[in-house]
């Protein structure tokens, strides 16, 4: 199986550039999700995979074979790769198999041998039976399936997918999520997909890359990027979270106003400030105000409940923490433990306290 | 360097040669003088007050054309678009029998309904009156202008239906709610969302009366004024002067981009006309008393444009004196057997066919390529390319003639005298509505639909050939016979490049005029009728879709 080296991509639409110095290295097999608002560059790096942009400066590599560069440029009908769209460009004047079908013509494939493989890859789709039909006539997410059956036919070296999900209703969407990873385990494509939404990202990929203006800002398992957040970018992207702007006091210590925390770090430099992400469902709401030692890696805090709403399978609770105007949202299960007005203690990790880098705030 | 740059850049180049070429011509010809560059020719022309009146009887056609269209044209595109006046659709229908009409069709009709002496409603005026002159005389400046708003007016009806078509109902009720009368509704909500289109209608007739050639030659002439197009026809009278018709010519020229211009700004900024969501609910106004005599109004329009032409044409076509009263001896087949069977007339619809299907093809074909190359952005420069393909709609066609002839009766391409120097012309004129059609029909194919093939394996062209071009089909062939309707009925640049062997029907129609043929004109008028009527009934049970209507702005003809 073939890897994807992306290096230093840069691509210019006149003086604004979508593209940046990308760099992206995506192993054999692997499915690394490109996660991002829209305007990050994602869907420009995909159509630079793909050969459908030519980068201004960089290199894209499949393998031993350089794809592009700023001197050539390989077409797209030569990569030996496939794509998803968002459109899902199902050709309307061609019936399902002649649409599954098309690629086949362009890889010695036999006549005999194509009917065989579009019957089997429309199996595999569950649209076993449809071949005969015309894309208008298939609703949503048949029309998807097809689009993937068509993809994956020509058994491609790289796979390619730009938020093939989003104009599914959710339910669909949910379940393409599973199809799509399902038919990821079976193949093992080496798979670029692109995405602007989280949990599709986070159900879906090996690895997500978080990409800002142009750039990836962090790469790494789902649990990585939800728990060791490195910018307040990603953090709040990636999730819900509480951000505290705060000052060092020490290696592993800051402070905001009355509040003091420890936190998951230990090369603090006192007197910087640092905003520190703290996830709402990693801390532990209790009742009652009595301090308890709970060990030295642990921040206990002390707060009035403000407000509390009911979300169904949790708690969404706003807690004001005494001798600072901080209010933290805490995630709680479901009956309520807690309620307004009541006065609780907050059980906070030290370790769930991430401090982020300060650099790259914002798209430049 | 893709593989298919070479059809590209062949598009590009022959744009340019069509454009480029012939402008570039007129241009050096309207400052050539015996020493080099002169402005010896504009100002011997400025200087002339017969050309100063031609250019003065041009304003005059053109803006009293403008206003009698909106007069006309507006009031019903209301009616028939938001109120329950009976018969709308038909009436829709009329208004583009109208607007498929020749003028210069419409000329001759009127030549033998209201000509001073012989003119059938002045024969049945004088017979009810017992009156000495005439109620018409056709051949007047005000004869004039009422037979170019006659044709000109449902550019106006469509600007304006189309817009009306946009405004919500709930737009107005807004206004009625917060307590406004129906008549103050229509003054300060309705009105001012339209005047854009109205503005933009006007502009448009206008255009066609500047650009008008036959209306005017035919009823100006007689009557003795020239108009700025008639008099560049007649500088190629013998002795021809074609560097004054080139001077002449850029004035012509100038005007119409800049109106143009104009219109482009004003629908630019139709942004504001409360192009509504989904929710375009429009409630009919109730015309109450009102809606037989505004019917009535509008059946008298159509009466001009459409039934009365039409019967005079049918009538002449089957009489021997068509200003006599219909009867069995008067009823006669020669003009058909004339027509179709006499040596010049035969010739010249054979060539009209010809140039018809050559021009069509050629066009269509150049058209799709050109909207190919500009919507996928295919080459640097692709919006100048966009731009050139629509810039011929700024040349009035006579204007075109005197370009082409200056470029084409000199090497290295001699074309003067061939039919090819007519397909130029045409191809040319027409190219705009071909572009503009093609283009619209590119854009609405997902582009992703060819990279979804491209990624699959197939090359560019491949991709054009299976993918693109099955779906541009019906778009395509729109194109081909927009253009085709054009070609057939061209008059004004035809009028100037045509030689003896290479006439076509429109240049005999006018021939006709001069033997007094009427008979004659009448069978290769409805003959151009036919064929195109035929081809509109075509494209629209072929292809399915209201065809016209999808032209609101087309290019100059006549």
């Amino acid at each position: 199986m073939l890897d994807v080296n992306i290096r230093d991509l840069t691509k210019r639409y006149g003086d604004v550039a979508a593209v940046r110095g990308l760099d992206l290295h995506v192993k054999g097999g692997e499915l690394v999700a490109l996660l991002g608002p829209s305007g990050c560059g994602k869907t420009t790096t995909l159509r630079l995979v793909a050969g459908f942009l030519a980068p201004e400066a960089g290199e894209i590599w499949v393998g031993d074979r350089c794809l592009s560069s700023p001197a050539a440029v390989i077409p797209p009908e030569h990569r030996r790769m496939a794509m998803i769209f968002q459109s899902y460009a199902l050709w309307p004047h061609m019936t399902v198999a002649g649409n599954v079908a098309y690629g086949l013509r362009f890889r010695g494939v036999s006549r005999a041998d194509r009917d065989r493989r579009v019957k089997e890859m429309l199996q595999v789709v569950q649209l076993e039976g449809y071949g005969s039909r015309y894309p208008g006539e298939l609703s949503g997410g048949q029309q998807q399936r097809v689009a993937v059956a068509r993809a994956l036919v020509v058994e491609p070296e790289i796979l390619l997918l730009d938020e093939p999900l989003s104009n599914l209703d959710a339910n669909l969407r949910e379940e393409m999520r599973f199809e799509i990873r399902r038919l990821h385990d079976t193949f093992g494509i080496t798979t670029l997909y692109v995405t602007h939404d989280q949990a599709e990202a986070m159900v879906i990929s090996d690895r997500v890359a978080v990409l800002q203006a142009g750039r990836i800002v962090q790469i790494g398992t789902a649990q990585e990027l939800f728990e060791q957040p490195r910018t307040r970018f990603v953090a709040e992207f990636v999730g819900k979270t509480n951000m505290v702007d705060a000052v060092a006091e020490g290696p592993n210590r800051v402070a905001r106003g009355g509040l003091r925390l420890q936190v998951g770090a230990t090369d603090l430099e006192p007197g910087t400030s640092v905003a520190i992400s703290i996830r709402p469902h990693l801390i532990e709401i209790v009742r009652g105000s009595a301090a308890r030692d709970a060990g030295t890696d642990v921040n206990v805090l002390v707060g009035t409940v403000q407000r509390s709403s009911y979300l169904g399978d949790g708690m969404d609770y706003q807690v004001e923490v005494d001798g600072s105007e901080i209010v933290l949202r805490v995630a709680g299960p479901t009956p309520p433990r807690v309620s307004v007005g009541e006065r609780v203690m907050l059980w906070i990790a030290a370790a769930s306290c991430v401090p982020l880098a300060a650099a790259r705030e914002g798209p430049q | 360097m893709e593989r298919s740059a070479p059809v590209w850049g062949l598009a590009v180049i022959a744009l340019a040669l069509l454009i480029l070429l012939p402008l570039g011509w007129l241009a050096y010809m309207s400052v050539s003088g015996e020493r080099g560059v002169t402005l010896a020719n504009y100002i011997r022309v400025f200087a002339d007050p017969r050309l100063q009146t031609a250019l003065w009887n041009t304003v005059l056609l053109a803006f009293w054309s403008g206003v009698v269209a909106v007069v006309i044209g507006a009031p019903m595109a209301w009616l028939s678009v938001r109120t329950d006046l009976p018969g709308r659709s038909t009436i829709k229908s009329l208004v583009m029998a109208s607007f498929v009409t020749p003028p210069f069709l419409g000329a001759f009709a009127w030549v033998m309904l209201a000509g001073p002496n012989a003119g059938y409603l002045n024969k049945l005026y004088r017979s009810l009156t017992g009156a000495e002159g005439p109620l018409f005389n056709i051949f007047t400046m005000s004869g004039l202008v009422f037979v170019v708003a006659i044709y000109t007016f449902p550019y106006v009806y469509i600007m304006i239906a189309n817009t009306l078509e946009l405004i919500a109902s709930d737009v107005e009720e807004a206004a009625a709610l917060l307590g406004a009368s129906r008549v103050w509704v229509a003054l300060t909500v309705t009105l001012p969302l339209v005047f854009p289109a109205i503005l933009s209608g006007f502009i448009l007739a206008a255009l066609q009366a500047l650009a008008l050639f036959g209306s005017p030659a035919i009823l100006g002439l007689p009557a003795g004024f020239h108009t700025i197009t008639t008099q560049l026809w007649a500088f190629f009278q013998y002795p021809p002067k074609v560097e004054m018709a080139a001077a002449f010519s850029v004035p012509l020229l100038l005007a119409t981009a800049l109106l143009l211009l104009v219109q482009k700004r004003l629908l630019g900024r139709r942004g504001y006309a409360a192009v509504g969501g989904k929710s375009l609910q429009r409630r009919s106004i109730a015309l109450g008393a009102w809606r037989y005599p505004a019917l009535l109004g509008c059946l008298v329009v159509l009466a001009c444009a459409v039934f009365l032409p039409y019967g005079i044409l049918t009538k002449a076509a089957f009489s021997q004196a068509w200003a006599q009263p219909m009867s069995r001896e008067n009823f006669t087949l020669a003009h058909w057997s004339f027509t179709f069977l006499h040596g010049g007339t035969q010739a010249a619809i054979v060539n009209t066919l010809e140039l018809g299907l050559l021009t069509a093809s050629v066009g269509a074909g150049l058209a799709a390529l050109l909207a190919y190359v500009t919507s996928r952005k295919l080459v640097a420069g692709h919006q100048v390319l966009g731009f050139l393909a629509l810039a011929p709609i700024v040349i009035p066609g006579v204007v075109l003639a005197v370009a082409l002839f200056i470029t084409y009766t000199r090497p290295p391409l001699l074309l003067y005298g061939t039919l090819w120097i007519l397909f130029v012309a045409y191809l040319t004129k027409e190219l705009p509505v071909g572009y503009a059609q093609s283009d619209a029909t590119f854009r609405g194919i997902h582009v992703e639909l060819e990279e979804a093939g491209r990624i699959l394996g197939a090359g560019r062209l491949r991709v054009l050939g299976e993918i693109t071009a099955p779906l541009a089909r019906s778009g395509i062939i729109a194109a081909w016979c927009f253009v085709f309707i054009g070609v057939i009925r061209e008059l004004s640049a035809s009028i100037i490049l045509f030689t003896p062997s290479t006439k076509v029907i429109s240049v005999v129609l006018f021939d006709l005029k001069e033997e007094g043929q009427f008979g004659a004109i009448a069978v290769l008028g409805l003959f151009m009728l036919a064929m195109t009527f035929g081809i509109v009934v075509l494209m629209q049970t072929v292809l399915g879709r209201d065809v016209l209507g999808a032209r609101s702005s087309g290019s100059a003809t006549g």
